[in-house]
């Protein structure tokens, strides 16, 4: 719901703050265009020629492929669960969110050592049986690369499209079956076509990750614009090369980011206002059967094998001496300082993103109009900046202004609020814009300053609002591997930094208690997230 | 046209059924108005007779083909039966032209173009058929919806409290509209409200519902002047109770002998239902009762009289007349018509 704007005017000071904080978010791109731009037209040309048309060609191919895929399964999973008797549609509405708490590269991990083709568990499994090797599917390059990324990013589209289920009006449906139409017809002609918005809007944000992914795809082998940027910046120390790649990349970003906010903004008007009544759920009949198999298919391969290779391995590393003193510990760090980098450094960046995100929430809720919008959609531009070109930009601009900052991690924790302060902002929107006006100005007129009406009367309202934004930031920052990779000083190392470096050496037990560590650490604030998610129902 | 049998439905095993044994028929081009409290059952009767319920026991019989029964149910689809839901439930993502012609696939391009145009000209919305649901008033959702409903040329139209979502001051005007179309097309048609006023005013036939149960159904004079329960006389209009006790020469009140026939035994405990044209009051000493309250409501004040033994009537006088409040008062019946006497919340004798 939208609230008529009455406050008298635009607080110059609010949108001073506002104004400030979208500058800041967008740094980044302008840095990097600037870079792209300033490049060397030979490093353009050499980049045209031999691999801009190459990795454009990679990049947008598997994001296509991944964003059809989890469309695909994501909305058929949150068909199932919410419109449906699927048998068990309760768990299921958890499982099948789960997985949000396993980054796609731990994931990958998983299937590449069951399915890779020499030395495989499932070759290898295969072969003994039938005495002699036998084609598996395998992981790397494309297919493989596709495969892992939809797995593992389908729950966003499942999330989203299970809530815009639950606020869709039962009326609606039910009126198409009284104009003749059956459940069936029903769901494609209207049910999906009223949600296309909201799912449209959930599925470009997979598309986005996929342009961010880095992780997954080095380990499988398949070069997009994220992983030959970080091979520029991390093997060949060529910056040039790596701002023109950026350049290219997070204008393609940027495209898909605006495509975005338009879909958002459509969806507004599919919504349904008030006056919810569940939708009675459709009988699957013969189909029960099949239904239940193809969500617990999703539900195994994305959330139960990961968990049980991890644990099994686990098990086997602690109980083994040698390796136990490994994972204790590497170096001179120890798996504390592991768990600990990780925690201070994404709790901080959540803090840091929430706050910053208020006064363009308050501004967005109380001063709409052109300003407001402008700097609202400047804040999203983090979606918009990959993992590795947030991290070139920070060590070109940290180099060149602040050196002071440089190699300490709170160049890391500037990446973190840089890359994921969108998802703040939306959520400090969506908390000021459910609160009525009325309130604020019922407590000016019982003798509150504007500032204590903000600490006394709308923070205390919006608090849920904020700490789910300020989950979101924490969960995604503590998956978060490039930026965090390319930014790190030497000897801080996260939990996901750790996983990172032992799984991409072979070490795959060594790597597991840590990355069992990192899915259970996420888990909490995704739990919080889902109850409030179902809370709403 | 609608033939409607022992019909329940419940929702849950500690709850009594959201209704209960309904039974009635409706004839050809007839409007039947569901009145009752909200919760009474008549959105679930009506959600029941479009099939987006199954029943737990009874029929339901359109033009004669069963459509539920012990053995037998035919799903929404397939029933011809047009609804104007409450929300109105337009397609958020097709056009004011596109919603209208939704009922209407499977038919020749033309055919629908011609039934669209026809529709969105009888509900007056020609000129909006381009636009989309968000960007219409209530009012215009509300025509829409009529008119996506009717277009397939359904056996029957439901209407579920169509009206609700409209501002007072339109809602008169929407109502008038909607019922001048019904009746121009000979629409048979089913609506449910919780407004004793909309009810008489769109209902050629009245339906009063109470807790799951048809309590009456009726003309809406018949309604009025012989309810059937104590209810229905609380419902609609508003009745005051005055409690009585059968004698031979009729029925002993506080306010003296009513000298009507009663088919109960002499000394049977009874309640008379008097609405506030019914009552009458003079000033002066002794009296039997006082002036409680004064409601001046423009055309006429509204008095509401305690009487010595506490009981509470209420009695129109004209605009002119002002007495305060605590004035001692000689109340009396001026019905001019046989009294409806309740005993034990049902109907015996008297005006029934």
């Amino acid at each position: 719901m939208r609230w008529p704007l009455r406050w008298p005017a635009i607080s110059p000071r609010l949108a001073l703050a506002a104004g400030l904080v979208a500058g800041f978010a967008a740094i980044p791109l302008f840095y990097i265009a600037l870079r792209a731009a300033a490049a060397d037209p030979e490093v353009w040309r050499r980049l045209l020629q031999a691999r801009i048309g190459y990795l454009l060609g990679n990049t947008l191919g598997l994001a296509v492929a991944v964003t059809s895929g989890a469309l695909a399964l994501g909305v058929s999973m949150a068909w199932l669960t919410e419109r449906t008797d699927l048998p068990g549609r309760g768990v299921f509405r958890w499982l099948l969110a789960l997985p949000l708490a396993i980054p796609a590269y731990i994931g990958g991990i998983v299937h590449l050592a069951l399915l890779r083709p020499r030395g495989g568990v499932i070759p290898q499994l295969l072969a003994e049986l039938a005495g002699r090797p036998v084609a598996a599917p395998s992981p790397l390059g494309f297919w493989g690369a596709a495969f892992i990324l939809t797995l593992f990013s389908y729950p966003y589209v499942y999330l989203l499209s299970g809530a815009a289920f639950r606020s869709l009006h039962a009326s609606l449906e039910e009126s198409a079956r009284t104009l003749g139409r059956s459940p069936w017809r029903t769901l494609w002609e209207v049910t999906l076509p009223a949600l296309r918005p909201g799912l449209t809007a959930g599925a470009l944000l997979v598309a986005l990750d996929v342009l961010a992914e880095y992780g997954t795809v080095a380990l499988l082998r398949y070069e997009t614009f994220s992983s030959a940027i970080f091979v520029q910046l991390a093997g060949r120390y060529d910056r040039s090369a790596a701002a023109v790649l950026s350049g290219v990349l997070v204008a393609l970003a940027v495209a898909i980011l605006w495509a975005e906010l338009r879909a958002q903004g459509r969806a507004r008007f599919t919504q349904m206002e008030s006056g919810w009544r569940p939708a009675p759920p459709l009988a699957l009949g013969r189909w029960r059967a099949a239904g239940f198999a193809v969500a617990a298919a999703a539900v195994f391969a994305s959330l139960l094998v990961p968990v049980a290779v991890l644990l099994a391995w686990s098990v086997a590393a602690v109980t083994d001496p040698a390796m136990l003193a490994a994972v204790v510990r590497t170096g001179s760090q120890g798996f504390g300082g592991f768990v600990w980098n990780s925690l201070w450094s994404s709790g901080l960046a959540a803090l840091l993103a929430v706050t910053l995100s208020l006064p363009v929430g308050l501004l967005a809720a109380r001063a709409p109009g052109r300003l407001a919008r402008f700097i609202s959609r400047t804040c999203q531009v983090g979606y918009a900046i990959p993992g590795v070109v947030i991290a070139l930009s920070l060590v070109l601009l940290v180099n060149r202004f602040l050196p002071f900052l440089y190699a300490t991690p709170l160049v890391v924790v500037v990446a973190y609020v840089l890359r994921y302060m969108p998802q703040a902002t939306r959520a400090s929107e969506s908390a000021l814009s459910q609160l009525a006006p009325s309130l604020e100005e019922a407590a000016r007129t019982l003798g509150r300053t504007a500032l204590q009406t903000l600490l006394q009367v709308t923070l205390p309202l919006i608090l849920p609002g904020l700490l789910a934004g300020g989950a979101l930031v924490f969960l995604t920052s503590l998956k978060e591997l490039p930026a965090t990779l390319l930014l790190r000083p030497a000897g801080f190392d996260t939990l996901a930094v750790r996983v990172w470096i032992w799984a991409e050496d072979g070490f795959y037990m060594q790597a597991a208690p840590a990355a069992l560590l990192l899915v259970l650490l996420s888990v909490a604030p995704l739990a919080f997230l889902l109850r409030r998610e179902q809370g709403r129902r | 046209m609608l033939e409607v049998h022992d019909l329940t439905k419940g929702f849950g095993r500690e709850e009594p059924p959201a209704v209960d044994r309904v039974s009635f028929t409706l004839d050809h081009g007839a409007i039947l108005a569901l009145v009752g409290p909200s919760g009474c059952g008549k959105t679930t009767t009506l959600r029941l007779i479009a099939g987006l319920e199954r029943p737990d026991r009874g029929e339901i019989r359109l033009n004669g083909r069963l459509v539920a029964g012990a053995h037998t149910f035919t799903p929404p689809e397939q029933r011809q039966v047009g609804m104007v839901f409450q929300d109105h439930a337009l397609f958020p993502h097709l056009t004011v032209e596109q919603n209208v012609a939704f009922g209407l696939r499977g038919r020749p391009a033309g055919q629908i173009r011609a039934t669209t145009g026809e529709m969105l000209e009888l509900v007056g919305l020609a000129c909006l058929h381009r636009r989309y649901p968000h960007a219409l008033s209530g009012g215009e959702r509300q025509r829409v919806a009529l008119a996506r409903a009717l277009a397939p040329c359904p056996l029957l139209v439901l209407m579920d409290e169509p009206f609700s979502s409209l501002d007072a001051d339109l809602r008169g005007e929407v109502r008038q509209q909607v019922r001048a179309i019904l009746k121009a097309r000979q629409v048979t048609a089913v609506f449910v409200t919780h407004d004793q006023e909309e009810a008489l005013y769109m209902g050629d036939r009245l339906g009063v519902f109470q807790r799951g149960q048809l309590q009456q159904l009726g003309a809406a004079e018949q309604i009025f002047q012989a309810p059937a329960t104590r209810f229905v006389a609380e419902f609609m209009g508003n009745s005051d109770f005055l409690l009585g006790r059968v004698t031979a020469g009729g029925i002993e009140t506080a306010l003296g002998l009513a000298s009507q026939p009663s088919p109960l035994p002499p000394g049977a405990a009874v309640e008379v239902a008097l609405r506030e044209d019914d009552v009458s009051f003079e000033v002066g000493e002794p009296g039997n009762g006082v002036i409680s309250e004064r409601f001046f409501r423009g055309a006429f004040n509204l008095y509401r009289l305690r009487l010595d033994d506490g009981q509470i009537l209420h009695a129109h006088r004209p605009h002119t007349e002002i007495q305060p409040s605590g004035t001692r008062v000689r109340v009396y019946v001026n019905a001019g018509h046989p009294l409806a006497v309740f005993s034990a919340g049902q109907g015996v004798g008297g005006a029934g």
